[in-house]
């Protein structure tokens, strides 16, 4: 195999994968995909911030933010769920404990202006060595694609040197994923960007952002008592 | 080519061809000649780099031990529990995905295989009689995974309860159990729900709703389902007081709900 693309991947791959499997029913695929969709844009349309910077520097800093929190849940699932092997399961280990140290620095940015981190919900895709490898490929590859979308709008140029610093780790990242699934590290001589919008629709039609169960209530209680 | 690179080729030919004559000039000269000063153009300094915004670690922390992990997950939708992974096998249960409390309805994942098909099917404890059911779900039906370190254990002999939090023991109470004609179940079971500000002092300030269900009391209502809840009688505590739930004193449940996480295993001996 030369090489993988991410519309291979969505094709048959862990995400696609995903997204036929929330629902017995079409209607009801629709209405969960609808439903990530929208608890994620609302995720990344939160209100400009300042942060130092302008404010579309911090809704860009927070919508990085967002794609981290996705990283960084994805990799701690897979080593929590202990299913990978060899050098996979060290490329989680290191790149999920990477992905968190990234979280952390974001939410020391903002503060308490940092979007809150979502639940996600990888449908299996954290456990199988396949799946798993597949679907951080597709992860890693629109991490590189949103950076390099956003790092020439950023204004403020300690915003930059981090985007920058951060946008050269992610695509080290693919590589090594890429690497370990047997594609090609890199498909040319240039990469394309990828509009947050584009991101976002990819991300919402996995369903992997997922509502929170609900587990406490204020119910009388039924017990045998 | 670009019209713009065309246009610039010649200029940067000539740039070139001025070196390279200097160069072999230099090189071709005797000792009693005087020699040609060649100065090379001092690069223009550039600012030093930018510092980032971010705090940058030396090393990123380590992802934390994935020993001693226990796995829940919320039921998306209706969904069959079988005994086998696959479609055709019997069906065990029929789960919904709200307990009679309102809350989520979780199981607890034992383990997983995939089917022929090459889809994923989980081992998950089953809220049903008889106790100790397990049955299989296709993995479709579940949603993200939740992991826990903690597991309590209940010696319904000693009327203890005691928490452990990676193995080691962080919470103990006394306990009363189930009176012996409606006994507490024995078994591995699972803590699916939390109910609070309600108003029953017979329950105390915070019950847990439980996997394990009453195999006496089956038409209790909500199915007979066995709780750990405070007490307005602490004077009976501990010993054999209850319809089969364990109850404990107020001040310990409530100590309990700040250190034991939903989806807790739970042992009964």
């Amino acid at each position: 195999m030369d090489d993988l693309t991410l519309a291979e991947l969505d094709r048959d791959g862990a995400l696609y994968a995903a997204v036929e499997t929330i629902s017995g029913s079409r209607a009801d695929l629709l209405r969960t995909a609808a439903g990530g969709a929208a608890a994620f844009l609302g995720l990344l349309a939160v209100p400009a911030r300042a942060i130092a910077a302008t404010a579309t520097d911090t809704e860009i800093v927070n919508y990085a933010l967002t794609l981290e929190y996705l990283q960084a849940a994805f990799y701690k699932d897979a080593v929590m769920m202990k299913k990978l092997a060899g050098e996979p399961a060290r490329a989680a280990r290191i790149v999920g404990a990477v992905e968190a140290a990234h979280v952390d620095a974001y939410r020391d940015v903002l503060g308490p202006k940092a979007v809150k981190r979502p639940r996600f919900n990888f449908h299996g895709a954290t456990e199988t060595q396949r799946k798993f490898l597949r679907t951080a490929i597709a992860l890693e590859d629109l991490a590189v694609a949103a950076y390099k979308a956003q790092i020439p709008l950023v204004t403020a140029r300690p915003v930059l040197a981090t985007a920058v610093s951060i946008h050269s780790v992610e695509a080290r990242h693919a590589a090594w994923m890429r690497r370990l699934f047997g594609v090609v590290p890199a498909r040319g001589p240039f990469d394309d960007a990828e509009s947050r919008e584009s991101i976002t629709r990819t991300i919402a039609s996995t369903g992997f952002v997922a509502r929170k169960p609900r587990m406490v209530a204020q119910a009388g209680p039924r017990f045998t008592g | 080519m670009s019209r713009r690179l065309r246009l610039a080729l010649p200029g940067a030919a000539l740039v070139v061809a001025t070196f390279v004559a200097a160069a072999l000039l230099l090189d071709g000269s005797d000792a009693s000649s005087s020699p040609v000063p060649v100065v090379a153009p001092a690069p223009l300094p550039l600012p030093a780099p930018v510092s980032a915004a971010i705090r940058i670690p030396e090393r990123a922390a380590p992802l934390p031990d994935p020993d001693n992990l226990s796995r829940w997950l919320a039921l998306l939708r209706p969904t069959a529990a079988r005994a086998a992974p696959g479609t055709q096998a019997p069906v065990l249960a029929r789960l919904t995905p709200q307990t009679p409390e309102g809350t989520t309805n979780i199981v607890l994942a034992v383990g997983d295989r995939l089917d022929r098909a090459g889809r994923l099917w989980l081992e998950v404890r089953l809220p049903v009689l008889p106790n100790g059911t397990t049955g299989w779900i296709p993995r479709s039906a579940l949603g993200g995974n939740n992991f826990v370190r903690t597991r309590l254990v209940v010696d319904s002999s000693r009327f203890t309860a005691t928490l452990f939090s990676d193995g080691r023991p962080v919470f103990r109470a006394r306990v009363g159990v189930g009176q012996p004609r409606w006994p507490t179940p024995r078994g591995v079971f699972y803590i699916r729900n939390k109910l609070t500000s309600y108003r029953s002092p017979f329950y105390g300030p915070v019950a847990f709703g439980t996997s394990a269900r009453s195999a006496t009391l089956t038409d209790w209502p909500a199915g007979g389902f066995i709780g750990i809840h405070g007490t307005n009688r602490p004077d009976l505590l501990p010993g054999r007081v209850s319809h089969g739930c364990i109850r404990m004193r107020n001040a310990d449940i409530l100590r309990l709900a700040e250190l034991m996480p939903l989806g807790t295993p739970l042992t009964i001996l």
